[in-house]
Formats: structure tokens, sequence, C-alpha cells
């Protein structure tokens, strides 16, 4: 193994040696990055955020407003063209399920349900064209995550974290907060690190398990370890391993062994810490909703749980970015199964994206403003995603099918120029209005890399005779929502 | 370090003596070679690009689709000089690829302004690839007597050359304790017990290494150990990943097959055939069906194939996809070739082109995914065959009928078919279909649902009204029970005083659609009124209960059932289309509806009497009852067994496959940009024409699916493939080395790596294939050499004590491409685990069956939760080998995960070896690690009651080697202050413990 590769593959400790710093020991970089992460140029962000609302959360009820369907609510739909439903979903129009109304400075229309997001809309860069390949969840969700719609690839997070490396040394550089519930369609494989190497895929974090990352401490089974012996066990493993190295002499790997157990030990001790949001302040808590949570929840679907729930992920999120995690990603709901914890809202928008939209309103205002009044917002990425979207008519009652021929994105942060609103679509929401030029996932991808300072086409991996990037052979920046 | 650095760079040598050259030289040896290597892969006189070839002078000068591009003597007007000239950084020509160096460009200038001299005899063949030329047996190389005589098997001739060549001298044999830890988890994946590293040390005999090399070959464990191998390869898995990630219960039968196969040494040959077509080739054994589950390793996307039809666009991507996999599965796994590209463009560095790749699609466009039975026993396996033969000859003569039905009931009968799939599938019916009981795997369970009345009620007459749902094409009385009964009672639990409404349960009803069905009480009192389904109804492979309306009438006409409790024994609960209390809603399918679906299917019956004529349709009848006859004969087969496999299917609703048509290949055609809305022209079966053995397949009219595949499986293991004999030696060393000869095991292509010693790896190959695809023989050839045996420190040079002078090869050939010592390996996943469990005691050794699951399953009726952390670690179920384990896609094991095991989502050809913190978090803390280091203490209890000497035990089994003093002063102490099991705990921390010598 040569050194270069060495370093690739276990370098660099928890977020793994950015793939910067290599290239300027090899002196492969023109010139060297300029200020903190930068790869190719000058970067205007160095943190992401990615949230994802899986199960497809409808354009038309959350962001896109549509008042042509508000006219025509209830007649049949016509499209003008042959459709293809995933289900049954050509219905009758379905006018948006909640009032819309303008917000901000930029009088931007939002959905009712989204309203806590009216205080912030004005530092959002909405783009309502983006256009998916297909309507099946898994593949539409991996095209999303990883840029490409079959298993196989690494995952956003997994890219910019291979590419730019940690902004510290004591936790994971990607970091994943999913659903309480449960996985969304292809499960870990939305923040797999395929090709690249293991430490850079995301870790997962569960703020409410004890412990909030799997293995961080011995479990139930690991009851005969007493405090002293845990803390005495990884001094003695390396001293034993700093033994066993000599007469090993040149060979990298043992020694990042023995820092990797060190390594260790510095997590152990800041994880918790990262999570643990009881020494937050009161007026904090109550920015989340997170001040006055019920001790219990009725079996329904409702907004005080789901808030309790996906904004502490928001809550933690924040705290993590602090703490020099690079890239998190957060979901809003599980897998697409019943009763709906999800964004698949076939049978009844209003009953399952109600609360689902309201709480996640909530918490992602918060954490804009929080970010925002500690000055971190300003080189914080924040991406809104799901799927797909879902069709401005009905399946016959109050559910909307699938979409992937127009949904809406979001962007706020660094680099993103405030109150921006992108790429229409059509007047129904069905297609994008310019048919011949959507956004594509890969633009909004290249879009977040050029933002911190990497050429999209630049950052690429052979992986089995193939020059892999995450934009595939496609993708463009999107000028026009750059501040 | 990469062997291009050390190749000599020819063209450089050649350019810069152009003008010493004379004219014919110049282009033979200048411009010719540039050619070959840049132009011919598409400017030859067969695939002639923009209509140019540049194969012979006639055809290069006569130029191709924009005009002559040569002009002798007149450089400003050759247009081929232009194309090629780049413009930052990126040229015209060729296309897609890098520019020409500068040399190369100025040598082409140079002819032409000489002249452009070209004999008119002399044609050019494309240059080929390394790994497309032919595969000769090379000579050994000669050696001077001190190198000779290091040499132990005719391999080390080969590394021996490249080593002084190099300046380079190997490194000592490593000893006996070093070899035989090596030796152990090299071959079967285990460490060595102390009993026999200790027999091993001391054993005085001169082979006793040629001795364990035997012994180890002949261990079931090896199979275990080099099947692991293989499945990492093949992208083997337990689910289907994607969305839902449900589990295959039965893909397990196709990994002991491997298991099996590596253990029986059975030829490579016979290996590949069966994995492409075993079925066809070796049709009585029951390794020709398990083999079959490497067509069906890789990822599925259920969705995609389970609920939307091939007719939809995202149905065609699914099946596209689906293909896809089988082809690069094959492609990656037998040639060592990325064919991916070529679904979207001719290969841009690769001899392939879309021809080749849909050619290959074809081969399998009649398989899809799916349990395939087969029998142990050759009687019932040769009946089930002749069943099947039947199966498939009656599917494809319905089908003749129904393609003469659609050809004659032209667009008169495609007009009705769609006015009553816009009645069936129309949005007027309510999404709340009714109640749905859950799946019973067979019809004769018992299922009631009831409604409480509320209190005693007079009851007039009972209403029922079945459901319609879509699912499987049944529509109309979808669930309604084939036998029933309706009973009334005065108490919940109908325990006393029940009283027979209706009693449907003694033969079979047939069903009556959506016709809503009545039942007179004549005002008998009763509170509960409950149906009880006796024998219930298909659904797809499984049975049910469904029912969308009951009302029961008093007798001043109210229905008095409306919105009253529901109780059922089960129910499926699906919000909002099934749930119980849709029974009492109101809401059942409209016999408005009904009506017009039932005229428009008279209607075209009507037309298909005309338009064939009642003999076919009679006929048709007369087929469909033998099919259905048929399938009930292969259903009643006993004692069938199941393999996940790439197969005909014979499915029904929307994912059909081809199994009613009778296994007829669906067409392929090479599409536009991977495009599956723009086919063009279509393919049949073949395979990468730029080979050399003949790879259109030239099959007869009437051949079979299976034919085709037997077809490609033989031009795989024919003699004159040169890449499948390269590829799999070269995997051979890989797992040998920890590094293949060709560094790129997946892709033999251009962008691939080029070959250390590509003498060896051709002599290796050609002795493989020669002396009949012995994987033992090769192995035993490897680990005897001189090579395998070396040291892996680097002070240890062999040659350096004898006064012999070498480079420093730390500075030389640091990467160790030369092999000047042995590479210190890091245990895989899998060996860590087995590892763990081998040394505290816990190992269970038996072999094969289905897979054991360190997780809990969670919510199973939609997306499986597959949750690890409620596995208990003692379950003594997943004490065996890790190659066991129950392997999940969308949730992988996040011990083996962080120990780098393979993704089962993607191809590996080489694991991505790390070191990261979280690996030091899971060794340290991790149930199985936690559990095992008491285990580990209780084994070492019973081993001694000498401290010393259970500290000892416990080192040597977990290292293969005594503590030194300084390391059992430490070792003793952290005893006396925590106890053995944390010692041990500290013990499987240890580098030494996942490091191999």
């Amino acid at each position: 193994m040569s050194r270069r590769d060495f370093l690739f593959r276990s370098g660099g400790g928890l977020g793994g040696i950015a793939l910067a710093s290599l290239l300027q020991q090899d002196g492969l970089l023109a010139s060297p990055p300029a200020g903190e992460g930068g790869l190719h140029h000058p970067p205007k962000a160095k943190r992401v955020v990615q949230l994802f609302m899986a199960g497809a959360a409808s354009h038309i009820d959350l962001f896109d407003f549509k008042p042509e369907l508000i006219k025509r609510h209830g007649q049949p739909s016509d499209f003008g063209e042959h459709v293809e439903a995933f289900q049954d979903g050509l219905g009758p129009w379905l006018r948006p399920v909640w009032d819309f109304a303008p917000y901000g400075e930029t009088g931007k229309m939002l959905s009712e349900v989204v309203s806590p997001l009216g205080s912030v809309v004005d530092e959002i860069a909405f783009i309502h064209n983006v256009q998916g390949k297909s309507g099946v969840h898994s593949q539409a969700t991996l095209l999303q995550s990883t840029g490409f719609d079959r298993p196989g690839f690494p995952s956003m997070g997994s890219w910019i974290v291979y590419g730019l490396g940690s902004i510290n040394d004591n936790l994971p550089a990607y970091m994943v907060l999913p659903d309480h519930r449960g996985l969304a369609s292809n499960g870990m494989k939305n923040w797999g690190s395929a090709f690249l190497p293991t430490q850079h895929q995301g870790t997962v974090l569960y703020p409410q398990r004890d412990p909030p990352i799997a293995d961080l401490f011995p479990g139930q089974h690991g009851d005969f370890l007493s405090t002293e012996s845990r803390s005495a066990a990884v001094p003695l493993v390396n001293r034993l391993n700093r033994l066993h190295r000599e007469g090993r002499a040149g060979d990298d790997r043992l020694d990042a062994r023995i820092k990797s157990y060190e390594l260790a030990a510095r997590m152990q001790l800041s994880a918790p810490e990262a999570v643990d949001v009881s020494q937050e302040p009161a007026h904090i808590l109550r920015l989340y909703g997170l001040d006055d949570i019920p001790s219990s929840f009725p079996d329904e679907i409702n907004t005080p749980e789901e808030t309790a729930y996906f904004s502490k992920r928001c809550l933690v999120a924040r705290r993590l970015l602090e703490r020099g995690v690079r890239f998190v990603q957060i979901w809003s709901g599980n897998d697409n199964g019943f009763p709906r914890r999800n964004w698949d809202s076939h049978e009844d928008v209003r009953r399952d994206h109600g609360p689902l939209a309201q709480a996640m309103a909530r918490g992602v205002s918060a954490l804009i403003q929080d970010l925002k009044q500690r000055g971190l917002l300003e080189d914080t990425i924040i991406l809104w995603t799901t799927e797909f979207g879902r069709m401005p008519s009905s399946q016959g009652g109050k559910g909307r099918d699938h979409n992937p021929y127009v949904f809406s994105n979001w962007l706020c942060g660094g680099g993103i120029k405030p109150g921006t609103t992108y790429g229409p679509s059509d007047q129904w929401g069905y297609k994008p209005l310019d048919r011949a030029h959507p956004t594509q996932v890969y633009d909004v991808h290249a879009t977040v890399l050029h933002l911190l300072g990497i050429d999209h086409q630049r950052l690429t991996v052979r992986d089995n005779g193939i020059d892999r990037r995450l934009t595939d052979v496609h993708g463009h920046v999107i000028d026009d929502i750059l501040a | 370090m990469t062997f291009a650095a050390i190749a000599p760079v020819l063209v450089g040598v050649l350019a810069t003596a152009n003008t010493v050259l004379g004219d014919e030289a110049l282009f033979r040896e200048g411009v010719a070679p540039v050619l070959r290597r840049h132009c011919l892969d598409c400017h030859n006189d067969e695939s002639s690009k923009g209509g140019l070839s540049l194969q012979s002078a006639e055809r290069a000068f006569a130029g191709g689709e924009s005009g002559e591009v040569i002009f002798p003597g007149d450089t400003d007007s050759s247009y081929l000089l232009d194309l090629i000239a780049p413009e930052d950084g990126s040229a015209e020509m060729p296309k897609g690829k890098e520019p020409l160096s500068e040399q190369e460009r100025r040598t082409l200038r140079d002819w032409i302004e000489e002249g452009a001299e070209w004999p008119a005899e002399l044609r050019l063949e494309p240059e080929a690839w390394w790994s497309f030329r032919p595969l000769e047996l090379p000579v050994l190389p000669p050696l001077p007597d001190d190198r000779a005589a290091w040499c132990r098997t005719p391999i080390d001739r080969f590394i021996a050359r490249g080593q002084m060549e190099h300046g380079l001298a190997p490194a000592k044999e490593a000893d006996r304790r070093t070899l035989i830890r090596r030796l152990y988890f090299d071959l079967i994946g285990l460490p060595p017990s102390p009993e026999a590293i200790e027999r091993f040390v001391n054993d005085p005999r001169r082979d006793a290494y040629d001795e364990l090399v035997d012994e180890l070959l002949a261990s079931p464990h090896y199979g275990e150990r080099w099947a692991r191998h293989w499945l990492d390869v093949v992208h083997y898995g337990e689910t289907h990943g994607y969305d839902k990630d449900k589990p295959r219960p039965n893909a397990w039968p196709y990994r002991d097959y491997v298991i099996r196969s590596f253990n029986e040494d059975k030829p490579y040959a016979q290996f590949v055939e069966e994995q492409i077509a075993g079925d066809v080739l070796y049709p009585e054994s029951s390794d020709g069906i398990e083999a079959l589950g490497f067509l069906a390793a890789g990822p599925w996307d259920f969705i995609g194939h389970a609920e939307v039809p091939e007719t939809k666009i995202d149905g065609k991507i699914a099946r596209h996809l689906d293909r896809d996999d089988m082809v690069q599965n094959v492609a990656g796994t037998f040639l060592s070739l990325t064919v991916g590209c070529a679904q979207c463009h001719d290969h841009k560095f690769d001899p392939i082109t879309q021809q080749d790749y849909y050619g290959m699609q074809a081969v399998f466009a009649a398989l899809d995914r799916a349990d395939r039975a087969y029998f142990d026993d050759p009687a019932i396996e040769r009946q089930h065959r002749l069943l099947v033969a039947r199966r498939q000859s009656l599917s494809a003569e319905i089908g003749a009928i129904e393609s003469l039905v659609e050809e004659r009931g032209g667009e008169a009968l495609a007009d009705l078919e769609q006015q009553l799939q816009a009645v069936q599938e129309g949005p007027s019916r309510s999404p709340e279909y009714g109640y749905h009981s859950q799946i019973a795997s067979s019809a004769d369970n018992e299922k009631w649902v009831q409604v409480d009345l509320g209190g005693e009620t007079a009851i007039d007459r009972v209403e029922y009204f079945p459901c319609h749902d879509d699912f499987n094409e049944i529509g109309a009385g979808f669930g309604f029970p084939v036998r029933y009964k309706i009973e009334l009672a005065d108490d919940a639990g109908f325990s006393e005083n029940v009283r027979l409404l209706v009693d449907r349960t003694q033969e079979d009803f047939a069903n009556p659609g959506i016709t809503p069905q009545v039942a007179s009480a004549a005002a008998q009192a009763a509170q509960f009124v409950r149906i009880t389904a006796t024998k219930l109804a298909p659904r797809q492979g499984d049975y049910i209960f469904a029912l969308a309306e009951l009302q029961v009438f008093d007798s001043h006409g109210n229905n008095v059932a409306a919105g009253q409790p529901v109780a059922a024994l089960d129910s499926i609960e699906q919000p909002v289309r099934w749930r119980k209390s849709n029974l009492v809603d109101g809401l059942y399918p409209d016999a408005h509806h009904n009506r017009r679906e039932q005229e428009l299917q008279e209607q075209r019956d009507a037309l298909l009497e005309r338009a064939v004529g009642h003999e076919t349709l009679a006929r048709r009848e007369v087929v469909r009852r033998e099919l259905d006859d048929v399938m009930a004969a292969i259903e009643s087969l006993p004692n069938a067994r199941h393999v996940y496999a790439g197969t005909i299917h014979f499915g029904s609703g929307t994912f059909q496959g081809t199994g009613a048509t009778g296994g007829k290949p669906r067409m392929i055609s090479i599409l536009h940009r991977g495009d599956v809305q723009r086919p063009g022209d279509a393919v049949s079966p073949g395979a990468v024409a730029s080979l050399g053995v003949a790879s259109r397949f030239d099959l007869s009219a009437d051949a079979t699916e299976g034919d085709a595949r037997a077809a490609l499986a033989g031009w795989l293991t024919h003699r004159e493939n040169p890449l499948t004999w390269r590829s799999i030696v070269n995997r051979i060393w890989q797992y040998h080395f920890g590094r293949g000869l060709v560094d790129t095991p997946g892709d033999f292509g251009r962008m691939g790596e080029l070959p250390s010693h590509p003498e060896l790896l051709d002599w290796l190959a050609a002795t493989f294939r020669d002396a009949g695809g012995s994987f033992k023989d090769i192995h035993r050839l490897i680990v005897t050499s001189a090579v395998y045996r070396q040291s892996s420190a680097r002070a240890d040079s062999a040659f350096a004590t004898q006064g012999q002078v070498a480079d420093d090869p730390t500075t030389n050939d640091s990467g160790n491409r030369l092999l000047w010592r042995m590479n210190r390996r890091q245990l895989e996943a899998e060996a860590v685990r087995d590892a763990i469990l081998a040394v505290s005691g816990k190992l269970d050794p038996a072999m094969g069956g289905p897979s054991f699951q360190d997780f809990v399953i969670e919510k199973p009726e939609h997306s499986p939760h597959y949750r690890y952390s409620l596995h208990d670690p003692e379950d003594r179920r997943s004490h065996r080998r890790s190659i066991y384990r129950f392997v999940v896609r969308s949730q992988t094991q996040p011990f083996m995960t962080a120990m780098d095991c393979a993704d089962p989502s993607m191809m590996v050809h080489k694991r991505n070896q790390t070191i990261n913190p979280l690996q030091s978090l899971a060794m340290l803390n991790n149930g199985l690690t936690l559990v095992m280091s008491q285990h580990f203490a209780d084994r070492v209890r019973e081993q001694s009651s000498d401290l010393d000497e259970q500290i000892r035990f416990a080192f040597l089994a977990a290292t293969g080697r005594r503590p030194t003093v300084e390391e059992a002063n430490e070792l003793r102490a952290h005893r006396a202050a925590h106890g053995l099991p944390s010692l041990c705990r500290v013990i499987l921390n240890l580098n030494e413990f996942v490091f191999v010598d």
C-alpha cells in the first residue's frame, strides 16, 4: 500500500483526512486552498445541513402556491397529455389543503401549515422546478441522497467530508439524525460511503437513546467492567500495541490503530455532551418548541409529538455544527408504512402532512434563527429536500399520488441569495413551466459543492475503472440562487 | 509506485527520431502505433465511425462522411490534424478520451508533411489491450544460480526475475509460528489453536509445512473461507434492498452451493457454467439449480416490479436496472470488465459496444428473480422438469392465442379493453375499500368478522357487499370467501344459542363479483351478526377474507349496523383502504359501475367470438384448464426445495414475468442514451465481440432462452477467452497476498491498473486453464512458494546476510509491488468475528442451512426493521461462522460494517480496509466482544488455575505466541486490578489480534 493509499483509507481519524490536504502534500493543488477547506476555489460555506422529508412532501401544499387549483378544485383533472400515475392519482383537481398567505418582506406565499418558516422566509431561496427521474420511492430517494438511482454510490455527505475532511477532532465529520420510528427507503444506503472509505459514511445518532451512538460505551453486557477497568483498558491496549510495533517499523496502519483508540476515547467524552440539550437556556428551548413537552401523546399522529422529536433533532444538529461537525443529515418520516408517520400521503394529506409539516417548520425555523444569532448561518448551508412531489390531482379522496415530474427544494445560508424564488413550475405544479430547462438534483448538488469550494466535475474517485463523481456526468451550478 | 512508471515509454523515443527515419519506417514505427492505439477501435473497416476507416491506405485516403481527412504534403488542409488538436485540454478526437500527446501529434504532422507514405499492402490491426490478447503459456525466465536457488516453485522464478531487475532481494523465510497463523487465516479464515501451533512448531519433519497445507485445504472450513470472497464479488445478499427491503428466505442454498463447490474443488469452467445455465447444462443436479442464485444475488427493486407493471415507464426502468445488474454481475465477476457505461454509449475506454452490452441483456431477457423449486430426488426432479416444460408449451400456446386475439381484435378490442380498464381503475370508487383479514398461507383457515348492533334487535335482513381491488388483477369480488356462513348471537363470543342464518360451507361458492348479497332473517332477534369464512379467497399465492360492507336492516328498513363497533379474528388495518370500521361506513363498490363493467365484458366477449371464432376461444379454455392442472401437479410434487434464483417467473398481477408466454424473452433494443423511452434496433443474444471468441450466438429459430444462457456460459469458459482465466487467477492471488497482480481485480480494461508481473499472471492463468481449473492446485502452488513464505518484516532480507548488494526496497519499491517481503494483512470483518468466537471457545462449527439472524425484525408486514441492538449476543444460534450470517442490504450489521465487511449493494472486488475510531469503539464495546471476553476468560480458567499460565494461554490463543516478560507483567497487573474478563477484552483489542504477519 502506498502512503497516499494508506492516508486515503486510514488517515485523519473521525472524518478521514481531507483530500485537500492530501493533494497539497502531493503538490497536486495548483495553489493552496484559499481560506478554510476549499478544494478548488475559495468557499462560501463550510458546513451543511440536509433536511430530508421521507415519503415525498407535497410542494403544492407547502411552498409552491397554485391559485389555479383553488379555482378548479373538484373539477376533473386534465393535464392535456397522457400522464402516468404511480397509483390511481388522476382524480379531480385538489386545491392546496391549507390556505396560503404572504410572508416576510419578499411576500413569499407560504402555506399556513409551515407558517413558522414565515419569520425566516427572507433568508431562503426556493427552487420550484426540480425534476426527478422516477416515481419509485427507493430510486428517487437514492437519487437525492447519492446522485444515482441505484445502490452502490457514496452519499452527498460522504463526498463532502471526503473532499474537505473534518473540522474537529472529537466527533465524526458526518452525522445523521434519523427519524426515531424507522429508516426511509434504502435505509443506511442514504448515508453510506459505498466505495469511499468507511469513515466517510454518516454516523447515526439517536438523541433519545442511551448511548446515542452505537457501541459508544459498553452496554448491559459490559456489567463486569468497572469504571476503572474501562478507563485502564485503552492505555494498556496501546502500551502493548506500541511494543508490538517495534520490529514492525514502517507500517503506518499500526500507528493509525493506536491513534484511533485515542480518538475513540475522546469521542466518548464529546458525544454525550453534544447531545445533552439540558444545558440549553429556556429561551432557546422555547424557540424550538421544546419548553413544554407533554409526558404522553395520543396514538394518532399529532403536532406536539412530532415537534418534540423533530425539533430535538434540529437543536442537536445546531450543537453538532457548533462543535465542528461538517455535514448533518436530519430525517423527517420513516419507511412508507402504516399508520403513516411519513410524507407519503396517498390517503389524507391534511391528516399526515399536517403534524409533520408543522413540526418541521417549527424546528427548521428555530434552527435557522439560532444559527443566525450565533453567526453560523453565514457559512452553513441548509438544504431542504424530499424524493419527489405530489400530484395536483387527488386519488379520489383526500390524498395525492407521487409526482416525480416536478417538486420543490430550498436552500439558505452560506452563499445563498436570500429571499429568492427560482425556476417556476407550471400552473398546476405538475411539471416545470419551462420543460426544456428543469432543475435536476445534479444542479442542486453541484451548487452545494460549489459553495463549499469544490468544483463538482473535479471531485472524482476512480472506482472499478470509472472516475465517479457525485453529479455523474451532469450538473450545473445554479448561479441565480447564489448571493 | 505504479507499474506504468517503471515501464519504458517508447513513443517519446521514436518521435524524437522522426527526422532520421525513412518515410516508410516513419509510418511503420511512428504513425502506425499511434493509429493502432488511439484511432482503430472506432475507425476500422467493420465499424467505420463517421464513415472513416484507418486500417488501410486506400480507406484512409478516401476519407469519411466529411470528406478527405489526409492531404499528403499539405498539413493545413489535412482535417485529421484539426480533429486531434486539443483546445482547453480536450480534442474532437479521439472522441471522449484524452488527447494525443504532443509527440504523437507531431509524428502525424511530420508524416503528412513528408508526403504521408503508407505502403499499399500494409494493413493495420487495432492494438489489443494486454488483457484482450490471446492467452499463452510463457516460458519460465532464466535466472542466475543464487536467485534460482531461492525458488521453490515456478511462480518464484517470475518473482525473482522482477526483484533482480530492480535490484531487490527477497526477505527471509518467516518462522513456523508466523507461517501457521498466516496459513490458517489465509486458507480457512480461523486462528490456529495453541495446540496446533505447538505441534507444528515442534514438528521435526521437513515436509511438515506441506502436510499442513494439505490438511487445511481438505478442511471444510476452507470452503467457508473462500466462498465468502466469492460472495463479495457477486454482491450476494439476503434481502432485496431498495424500498421495503424484504427478506429472501431462500437465498442461502446458493451460499451453500458456493461453499460446497470450493470444498469439492469443482473445476472452474463447471463452476462458471452452473451459475449461468446450470439448469440447462447440468439438469439432473441440485447444484445446477442452486447455482442460478448467482443471477439473482444482487439487489432487486421490489416496488418497481411488484407494484409497477412493465407497461409503465417506471416499470420499464426497474426491469432495465434488473437486467443491468445481471449483466454487470456476469461481466464484472467472470471477465473483470466494467460494461455498465455501454448502456448509454459505446464504452469510452474499452472495446465494448452498446451492441455487446444489450446482447448480454438479451441473454437474460426472459428472466426475473424469484424462488425456484427443485428436488433432491432425481426422479421427482425429472418429473418436475417435464411438467415445467409442459407448462412452458401451454403458456406459449396461450400466448400465441392471445396475440391472435389482439391482432384480430384490432382497435375495437383495444378500445373496449381501455374502457374496461378505465371503469376498473376509475377514481369514483371510494378509497375506503372495506375489511381485510390478515393474510393466510392456506385457504382452509377460518376467519370471522362481526358487528355489534348495540342491543337486541329484530332483524329483517342482512345485506353484504363484496370488495373491488385491482391487486393481482382480481378486481370485483376481491377477498370474497369461497365458503362461508352467517350467524346470529346475543354475546360477542358466540358462545351459546348461536343461530345459523346462511350456510355456504359445504361446497365452493362461485365468486359473485360485486353483486350485493342478501339474506333474509325473518325478524329473528340478536345483538351480534358474524360472517365466518371457512374457505378463504385466493389473492397472490396466499389467502384472505375481505368484505366491503355489512348492512343489517330492522323491520323499519333502518340499517342498524351503520357505524356500530366491528370486531374480527384479525385484520390488516391499513387505513384508509382497509380497516374494520370500513365494514359499516356505508361505502362499497357501486352497482352502476358494476353494470357498466359487465356490459363492456359482454361486448368484448362478443367481439372476440367474431374475431377469432368459437373454436379458438374454446381451445383457449381447454389450454387454460390443462395449464391449471399442470400448475396444480407442480405444486403437489413432494419435498420441494427452493432457491432464490434468476428464473422464468410465473407471476400474476403486476409482477407477471414471462411465464405466461412460456418464457419468451422480452424484446431487447439498444436504448438511446440508456433511455427506456428511446429504443433503437432490436438485439439478439450475444457477448463482447472484441475478445476473439465468436460472440454472436447464432441460435436457431426455435432456441429457448436457456439455450442463450448456455451459449453465454460456453463463451465465457471458452479456452480462447482471454479474460476468464486471467481474471480468476488474479483474484486467487489477491486473496493470498492482499493485492492482485492486477490491482484492479474488477477492471482489466484501459482504466484499470497494469499487471505487476504480466508473464506470471499469464503463466498462472494458462496453467490453471490447461490443468482443469483446480483452485486447490493453484492455492498449493502459491502457498508453497518461497515468495509466500517470506517474512513480512522489512529488515529481514534473505540476501543481505549473504553479503549481496541489494537496493533499499523501502525507497525503491515501498509499496512492495515486487513482493520482496510478505504483506502484513489486516483481518477482514468475518475473520475478526470468527476469531473472537474461536478463541472464546464458542464457535459453533455447524455448516450450511438457513442463515442465523443477529437482529430482531420489527414490523415485518411493511418495511421490516432489522434491529441489531435488540439481539442477544449470548444467543447460541448466532455463534456460527460469519458466512452464515443473514445479510441485510438496507440496514447492514453495525459491527461488521465498522470492520469494512462487503457492502452487499455493490460488487466488491477488493475490500476497502480502513482504520478509524468507530472500529475501536465497536471492538471495545460491542455486545459480542463483551460477552465473548467473559467466555474467553472462562475458557482460560479451565486450562489452568495457575495465573501466569492463564495469561500465557490467553495471549497464545489470540496472537499465536507467548507474551514477553514485559508484556506478561503488564497483563498480570491488569488482571490483578480488573479481573480476567477485562484482561481478555484488552487482548481482543490488540493490534496483533487483528493483523497477520
